[in-house]
């Protein structure tokens, strides 16, 4: 046990967190955008299923990173744009679209994995390439901090740098400030000639953004090739931390890095042969303990005004 | 008035809006299974017989025929918890959880010897139940009490169950004898009965029918019920009518895992001799799906699971005899989902129907006056 705790006070470990956490900070970055403009969607594990296969076999037939990276958010793309669709022009209940597209995410990348290496399982025989590491002149010369800091993947580096990016967009740009009047009030904002499906359509194109980047990661930089379901059920943790994080970018940030804290642990633990599934549970339970502390503190302040 | 329009053929808005609902089921099973076959003429070797197996596989031989009632069975349970769920405006996907949980909580009763047949039945059952209950009340009581979205919440509580499940069963129950992760065996006085003899179609599809029943009564032909969809329609409005909306949705939620946890209950001691998932089941997921088909009316809930239980039980058959991934049948579930649940799709068609429909009624009734 006292093992334990010291591995968990290392900068390796706190290296892991970092790591752990990109995937899910981009999902709840996806999710933050999707609920300023008022959809609630469920189709981030399907989204980024096809952004993580299509990412894996851009890579592989291209050769080059950047065609991974095009071919994943493309396919992502397509995915949230056909919800986007369903949702907003053809009325469908975002959670049913939601709930069928994780069903094709799941089963599509399966049956195109088979098709093209025979393989149900994942695409090693594929051959595709991952990001490069990004070591930090300086800051990599740092004793702890440096082991922290420095070294990892760039698009680790890319989803930090996105909680501002996000940030800076929703508060102070005016597309942003268009997507905040649609989602809290559509009416007000049509009534100022905003075009409402148009803005939220616009808005969830950027939400699949960053999801896809999501899954590009799990494929290219988190493993070196695509395992069928490999998103394991990160896309509605995601979800769950933007809803911890009160919709907002800096706060969700901090709540992800508690879930890849917890992720890490876990990890941890089962080499110490504890029972693994109260680590793995932790995140969850986390959250739902989480999500009612955070609402009775909401419904107090409210009280208190 | 109404007569004179029915003998000259007319529709009400109702009854075209009614015929577009089918029109739009059908519609969505004919593309999603055009798309199948489009794919298994993409990778088959020999795609004329896949078609086939596709098609008519379930219904080749009495085996395959049973195993797809057996498919069917625990979807009769999940398929009305969701609709009882749904009904009430909750989005609540804790089924998946409930259903996991009534088995391992069962499982846990099951392996105490010494408990007469029936009786040990009934005491599994109740222990599943309520352990299902629990399981999707949860986000119902966080809901109403701390404002919680039901959505989040329940698929938190699904991973926390799944993970508590399986520390339960590989650290309290496991049988080291069993040679793969495992519980003891069930005792045979748990065990549900086989109904049919030869086959293995147990016991558990006459709960489920019964459950259908219970369900659709209840939500159809019920004060309780009424408040439910009443809820479901207008939560503000039942509330100024004085309705306890708090206590309903939390009520209908306990209920529905009542159902879901009984689901899993009936599924291992009807198919199995012990607790063996390593993972979620997926059951509640169809559930919604079922609830999605039958438009929250448990009354068509038996007719939509026997079309998944036969898409699924096609799809055993594709991995057992082709080279076609059986996944052709979850690409063909999402299709039916996404376009059953598009509300508008088609709507334009349907409009000019009506649009087209009343200026004939009009005129009829111009005829009629002017005669």
């Amino acid at each position: 046990m006292s093992d334990l705790l010291s591995m968990v006070f290392t900068a390796d470990f706190l290296g892991s967190v970092i790591r752990m956490s990109t995937p899910i900070l981009f999902v709840a970055l996806a999710a933050l955008v999707g609920s300023k403009a008022d959809v609630l969607c469920i189709a981030y594990e399907g989204i980024m299923l096809f952004a993580a296969f299509g990412g894996v076999v851009g890579s592989a037939y291209t050769g080059t990173v950047t065609g991974g990276l095009l071919l994943g958010l493309l396919l992502g793309m397509i995915l949230i744009g056909i919800f986007a669709y369903f949702v907003l022009y053809l009325h469908t209940r975002p959670l049913l679209i939601g709930l069928a597209l994780n069903i094709l995410g799941s089963a599509g990348t399966v049956f195109g994995l088979y098709m093209l290496t025979g393989s149900k399982a994942n695409s090693t025989k594929l051959g595709s390439l991952t990001f490069p590491e990004l070591h930090i002149p300086l800051i990599e010369d740092i004793p702890v901090l440096g082991t922290v800091l420095s070294g990892h993947n760039i698009l680790t580096y890319v989803a930090f740098l996105s909680i501002f990016i996000v940030h800076v967009f929703i508060y102070r740009t005016g597309l942003g400030l268009r997507i905040r009047a649609v989602g809290e009030s559509p009416k007000a904002a049509a009534s100022l000639g905003i075009d409402v499906n148009r803005t939220k359509f616009i808005a969830l194109l950027i939400s699949g953004v960053l999801a896809s980047m999501g899954g590009i990661f799990l494929s290219m930089a988190y493993l070196p090739y695509f395992t069928r379901d490999m998103t394991a059920g990160r896309g509605f943790i995601g979800i769950a931390a933007e809803s911890l994080g009160g919709g907002k970018p800096l706060l969700t940030g901090i709540w992800i890095l508690i879930f890849g804290a917890a992720d890490a642990i876990g990890n941890l633990a089962q080499s110490f042969r504890l029972p693994s599934q109260f680590a793995q549970m932790a995140p969850y339970l986390t959250t739902l303990i989480g999500l009612v502390l955070i609402n009775v503190f909401r419904e107090k302040k409210k009280v208190n005004r | 008035m109404k007569i004179k329009f029915k003998q000259n053929n007319v529709l009400t808005s109702q009854e075209i809006s009614k015929r577009f609902s089918i029109l739009r089921t059908a519609l969505a099973l004919l593309l999603a299974m055009g798309i199948a076959i489009l794919l298994i003429f993409l990778v088959s070797n020999n795609a004329g017989r896949d078609i086939r197996s596709l098609l008519l596989g379930p219904l080749t031989s009495t085996n395959r025929i049973s195993q797809m009632i057996n498919k069917w069975i625990p979807l009769l349970f999940t398929g009305t918890a969701v609709c009882l769920f749904f009904s009430v405006g909750q989005i609540n996907l804790a089924a998946e959880g409930a259903f996991f949980a009534g088995a391992f909580t069962s499982t846990l009763v099951a392996i105490i010897g010494g408990i007469p047949p029936g009786l040990h039945f009934i005491l599994c059952a109740l222990a599943g139940g309520l352990a299902g209950a629990i399981v999707c009340g949860l986000p119902g009581i966080m809901y109403t009490k701390f404002n919680v979205l039901t959505v989040v919440s329940s698929l938190m509580i699904n991973y926390v169950v799944l993970y508590l499940g399986l520390f339960i069963i590989t650290n309290v129950v496991r049988d080291p004898a069993a040679g793969y992760e495992a519980s003891y065996r069930f005792k045979n006085t748990a065990r549900l009965a086989e109904l049919i003899p030869g086959t293995n179609v147990h016991t558990g599809l006459i709960i489920g029918v019964l459950v259908v029943v219970f369900g659709y009564l209840l939500l159809y032909k019920s004060t309780f019920g009424l408040q439910i969809r009443t809820i479901g329609a207008n939560a503000a409005f039942a509330r100024y009518s004085g309705m306890p909306v708090a206590k309903v949705i939390v009520l209908s939620q306990l209920l529905g895992g009542f159902i879901a946890g009984l689901g899993g209950t009936t599924e291992v001691l009807g198919l199995y001799n012990r607790f063996g998932y390593t993972g979620l089941t997926n059951h509640g997921w169809d559930g919604i799906m079922l609830a999605v088909l039958a438009r929250n009316n448990p009354k068509y809930i038996p007719l939509a699971a026997l079309f998944l239980a036969y898409l699924r039980t096609s799809a055993d058959v594709l991995n057992l005899t082709s080279n076609v991934p059986s996944e052709v049948i979850n690409i063909i579930q999402a299709i039916i989902i996404s376009f059953i649940a598009a509300e508008r799709f088609l709507a334009g068609w349907e409009y000019r129907t009506i649009v087209k429909n009343t200026e004939k009624a009009m005129s009829l009734k111009e005829g009629v006056a002017n005669e």
